[in-house]
């Protein structure tokens, strides 16, 4: 019993840790993350399928390049740009030692999607963060890593953001 | 008794009395490692609890009341299933704990960790449509099956029919729904970024409590643990065939519970109420189905075996042919109550079910041939004489009487809690 029960609680888990995450991704075609929106995964990325989960009204995908992590999430929101910017932050300060910093300004991506963006900090960490909302969805951006491994991987992932498009479903 | 029940009770023997209290278990192993799996259980689901209750206190407190009015009815439902031979409190909690801080904590990281495993070894497209209808019920229905068998471990006296069985799964079962539904009412608040509000907490009250909550976990975890109570009961089978039947029950679980998560039907029946309620009928109805035909099966057979037992008294002050009948299932056990305050009033309703539970008590007492009954004889004789001072001396309802109210009031609650669904099913979307 207690064999069954440690090996359900942690031989699991080590299985899965010992398997590898990342898989290599085609980085000059757009990457449907679900939900109608697509991406140009940023050069040199790698996607992470722990935490990839496409759906057909909803996505994730979590591209690594190295230590940086670039997370798209589109999920249903029934509200305003503001009101899902505002959800957002609150998550990223409800991580203790996690604060905003900075001013939002607005972004542009590919398609007429515009959203906001800003910066977050954390212990050791940067980030920023970027919403869109389109038709009944929120398109949520995080961008996590050390300041250094940051700065270098930035531009990348900036152009990246830009080329999100959400593609509604035509009427049945 | 009929003839028939008779044959079936003696053919299948499917009750094995046990002594009525387990002097020895604080010396048994296994009681204390059950102790210290529930207490490791303890810790690991306080500190969960403790981060949502530092970031969320009135949205936490709002969901641990609403949950825990949730499973109240169901324990309720869950304890009397078996009304004649009533499983120890004690072990009942055990069994709800177990569910509720052993399950669930290792259930936690082993079907996230799997879930992984299929993304890894499939693709993401493949964990996103069945990871959660393979890694949740293939670890959750062994966690929670392992319950069962520590109830065994620790109290094998206590598990003497596959209705018992049934009833420690459920209420495992019922202990690992309750606190599941908890954590992911408090994901869902996470998730809203809207701080501490409690609009998610009843959003996952409604969709899991409501309209997942008659076909969760609690059923699966009934089904499972009949094949415990199989494989522990049915000595006069083989081995093999006992576990054949065990491990059965176990896959019948997690099939249902996979079936219930699967992506099937998801988009065929279009969108609205009408079609969400289809497909929750269609997932969901054939396991209930097949369960409730198991339990009541179950609960039958032992009912056969207890109403032997008082029928050789043949003493009518203890128990009337009638009253054997009448005791053997719960409609017409719920009809002698509900005849008796017609006839006699609340007084007399109160005390036919006293007297129900003590010639209960008195057939499980002679299953297990304890020697002196005297204590149980009083106890029926004294409601016995209180009847008969209330004018209504036989515990039964005459033929076609009383069912039909409650039939009606079990119509009007249906017809209730479809509307009641219906309306919630609207206001989320549907329609």
């Amino acid at each position: 019993m207690v064999a069954t029960l440690g090996g359900l609680a942690f031989g699991l888990p080590a299985l899965n840790q010992a398997l590898p995450a990342e898989r290599s991704v085609d980085t000059g075609r757009p990457y449907a993350i679900g939900g109608g929106v697509d991406v140009i995964p940023p050069a040199g990325a790698r996607i992470d399928v722990t935490e990839t989960r496409p759906a057909q009204d909803t996505g994730t995908v979590l591209f690594r390049l190295g230590a940086v992590r670039y997370l798209i999430a589109v999920r249903r929101f029934d509200g305003s740009l503001q009101a899902a910017v505002t959800g957002l932050r609150q998550r990223i300060t409800g991580t203790s030692g996690y604060q905003v910093t900075g001013t939002e300004l607005s972004v542009e991506a590919a398609g007429g999607l515009v959203g906001l963006q800003g910066a977050y900090s954390g212990p050791g960490r940067g980030g920023r963060y970027a919403v869109f909302v389109a038709d009944g969805h929120t398109i949520e951006v995080t961008v996590s890593g050390a300041d250094l491994d940051l700065g270098r991987v930035l531009p990348q992932i900036d152009a990246s953001t830009r080329t999100l498009r959400y593609t509604p479903e035509p009427p049945e | 008794m009929t003839a028939e029940s008779h044959l079936r009770s003696q053919r299948t023997a499917p009750v094995q009395p046990g002594a009525g209290s387990e002097p020895g278990t604080l010396r048994l192993p296994a009681f204390w490692i059950v102790i210290m799996l529930l207490a490791a259980g303890g810790v690991r689901m306080s500190l969960l609890v403790a981060q949502y209750a530092a970031a969320y206190p009135l949205a936490l407190l709002t969901a641990v009341v609403l949950f825990a009015l949730l499973a109240v009815p169901f324990w309720f439902v869950v304890s009397e299933l078996d009304f004649l031979e009533r499983e120890p409190p004690g072990l009942l909690v055990v069994a709800f704990a177990w569910g509720g801080l052993v399950a669930t904590s290792v259930s936690i990281p082993g079907s996230g960790a799997l879930d992984d495993i299929i993304a890894k070894l499939g693709s993401p497209h493949l964990a996103a449509d069945w990871g959660a209808a393979l890694a949740g019920p293939t670890v959750e229905e062994i966690a929670k099956t392992l319950g069962v068998v520590a109830i065994v471990l620790i109290a094998r006296n206590q598990v003497n029919s596959v209705l018992d069985g049934v009833v420690y799964g459920a209420m495992v079962g019922l202990g690992f729904q309750i606190i599941e539904d908890i954590v992911y009412a408090m994901g869902a608040v996470a998730l809203a970024g809207r701080g501490d509000h409690v609009g998610p907490v009843v959003t996952t009250f409604l969709l899991r409590g409501f309209l997942s909550g008659v076909w969760s976990h609690t059923l699966f975890g009934a089904l499972a643990g009949a094949g415990v109570g199989y494989l522990v009961v049915r000595g006069e089978r083989s081995l093999r065939t006992r576990i054949g039947a065990a491990t059965l029950a176990l896959v019948g679980a997690w099939a249902s519970h996979v079936l219930w998560n699967s992506p099937l039907l998801r988009d065929g029946l279009g969108n609205g109420a009408v079609a969400l309620l289809a497909v929750l009928i269609l997932k969901g109805l054939p396991p209930l189905l097949l369960i409730w035909l198991l339990v009541r099966a179950a609960h039958d057979r032992e009912a056969d075996y207890y109403a032997a037992q008082l029928t050789e008294l043949d003493d009518p002050e203890l128990i009337t042919p009638a009253e054997v009948e009448a005791l053997k299932a719960g409609s017409r056990r719920a009809s002698a109550r509900s005849y008796a305050r017609v006839r006699a009033g609340w007084r007399a309703r109160a005390a036919v079910r006293r007297l129900q539970r003590a010639q209960a008590r008195l057939a499980v007492e002679l299953s297990r041939n304890t020697a002196d009954l005297s204590r149980w004889h009083h106890e029926v004789r004294r409601q016995r004489r209180i009847l008969v001072e209330l004018g209504h001396p036989e515990a039964v309802a005459p033929d076609g009487k009383g069912p039909w109210r409650r039939t009606a009031s079990a119509v009007f609650s249906t017809a209730l809690a479809v509307a009641v669904l219906w309306a919630v099913v609207s206001s989320l979307g549907g329609g």
